[in-house]
């Protein structure tokens, strides 16, 4: 493999990376006018114990952190306001910014509830006739008129996704900055390591080992040491390129599993209990898998103990299945051989091995014929009267206690998770 | 924690509607009738449209500048409710006696 010699690149930078930070906690202080210029943190749960999804910008500057236990943070900042998750009103304003980039462009990519990229390639001069920072100004213009004055964004100019959030996060709370080869090593000697994104501690130690201490160094470190010592793999490669301005992170990737997991609200949950919310998660896994239109052959379920160990299970079916009672009578069937050694702290359920569903294709068997219809029957009853308007008895306890609240990352299931909301 | 207080009570409602203003203040809610109280409200903070089953459900969260006001428009129902009281700025112990209404009640 020769070694790669790539120059920056010098094209005009044609990625926008917009960036809303501090999202809900924006949010919810745009929704409610007396906790602006207040801290408050967001939780996805409604007691002192649970973590902060989200911290406005007042609690940060004073040392609160997102992942905080709110009990913790409290202690720091006693004035803190706990905010409960109101997923449909971030899904609100998730449109809008959707519908605001995709104005600009038709190449939007959505990186999780709060970012997105638009791909200005080909429409510069034909159908935006403005500089990429005029429409950067606009765009944040426009979130403020059509959500309301408290929304702030955060907006990123450079050839590629990479150095967009780079250049997105360079000036919190309401910034617009551009990186291109210009200035590229300046913005570079300003930062540290763990300021890049997909460099934390593990991969700080790893440059450290092999005498990189600043990002100016990386970008100046050749691709066969990024490759065969640093990252001792295609990874140093592809940073090599990314440093440089070099497009390499435009991947989609296939959904590989889809699961749900949870932490059991009860100390010394009887095995009724851990079995009402193992249904559960079967029931929500089964609606994702059918969301997505997919089917699934592989199941794995683990279970993660009070004594703090871990346990699991997997298997492999000749048949694939997407129905919520298949998927929980297979489940059940790994469930079953656990140790019962301790009291469960955790449990998930995952499906693996996923394929396009053939729910539509009408089987010679009868019953499998009548599962499908009853799948179809129950899953239009639960949109049209909201979701677990019929659901099965032994989950019903569950439905009120295990709530799906907002995911980090990935957009897939939002829509779905709004309609449950 | 926050002090919010669980109402869910329909309540006789003044809107505005302003035919130019842009989608975010197009319905303005102006004043409640709750309690035997008027509440007139000062400011918007968002409006967000939500879904119960099939129905759509338009959710107002308000401010008369004391506290902040949530309040739902049922659009298939024509109906108006004060979903939640939550003020911000007194302190827990002052709220702590009062008991928060079930859904429905």
């Amino acid at each position: 493999m020769p070694n790669l010699n790539l120059p920056l690149n010098r094209a005009q930078p044609q990625i926008m990376h917009i960036d809303l930070n501090s999202c809900f906690a924006s949010v919810e202080q745009q929704a409610r006018p007396l906790l602006r210029g207040r801290p408050v943190g967001v939780t996805n749960r409604n007691t002192p114990y649970t973590c902060m999804v989200a911290v406005s910008y007042e609690a940060k500057a004073r040392g609160i952190k997102v992942g905080m236990r709110f009990a913790d943070a409290k202690l720091l900042v006693p004035d803190l306001i706990m905010v409960e998750s109101d997923p449909p009103k971030y899904h609100h304003v998730y449109q809008i910014l959707v519908n605001i980039m995709r104005s600009y462009s038709p190449n939007v990519t959505m990186k999780s509830i709060d970012e997105g990229i638009i791909d200005f390639t080909g429409t510069i001069g034909s159908v935006n006739k403005q500089s990429l920072p005029e429409i950067g100004h606009e765009i944040k213009k426009r979130l403020t008129d059509e959500v309301g004055c408290w929304m702030r964004c955060n907006v990123g100019i450079a050839p590629n996704r990479f150095l967009a959030k780079l250049a997105a996060g360079l000036h919190k709370p309401d910034g617009l900055d551009v990186i291109d080869h210009t200035n590229l090593r300046r913005t570079l000697s300003e930062l540290e390591l763990t300021d890049l994104t997909g460099i934390a501690e593990r991969n700080q130690a790893r440059l450290n080992a092999c005498g990189i201490m600043t990002p100016l160094q990386f970008l100046d470190a050749p691709s066969e040491v990024l490759k065969r010592r640093v990252f001792k793999s295609v990874c140093g490669e592809d940073w090599y390129q990314r440093l440089r301005g070099w497009e390499v992170d435009d991947h989609e990737w296939a959904t590989k599993t889809v699961g749900r997991q949870y932490v059991l609200d009860e100390l010394r949950p009887s095995d009724e209990s851990v079995r009402a919310r193992l249904a559960y998660l079967c029931e929500t896994t089964a609606v994702k898998l059918r969301y997505k239109g997919l089917a699934s052959r592989g199941i794995f379920v683990y279970v993660r103990y009070a004594s703090g160990d871990y346990w699991y299970s997997r298997k492999m079916f000749k048949s694939s299945f997407f129905t919520n009672r298949e998927v929980y009578r297979r489940a059940t069937l790994l469930f079953n051989q656990r140790p019962h050694d301790s009291y469960e702290r955790e449990i998930g359920v995952s499906c693996y091995r996923l394929s396009q569903s053939n729910m539509n294709q009408i089987s010679l068997l009868e019953e499998v014929n009548r599962e499908v219809w009853l799948t179809e029957a129950v899953d239009r009853i639960n949109k049209d009267f909201g979701e677990f308007t019929i659901t099965y008895a032994n989950s019903a306890a569950s439905k009120e206690i295990v709530k799906q609240k907002i995911p980090f990352g990935s957009t897939r299931y939002f829509e779905l998770l709004c309609n449950r909301a | 924690m926050e002090n919010i207080i669980q109402i869910n009570k329909d309540v006789s409602v003044v809107a505005y509607y302003f035919k130019n203003a842009g989608a975010r203040l197009r319905c303005y809610p102006k004043k409640i009738e709750y309690d035997g109280k008027s509440i007139v409200f000062t400011e918007m903070g968002m409006r967000h449209p939500t879904k119960k089953g099939e129905r759509m459900i338009h959710i107002f969260d308000m401010t008369d500048g004391q506290a902040d006001y949530r309040l739902e428009f049922d659009a298939q129902r024509l109906t108006w409710t004060l979903v939640a009281i939550a003020d911000a700025h007194l302190p827990q112990a002052q709220t702590s006696g009062l008991t928060a209404i079930p859904a429905g009640a």
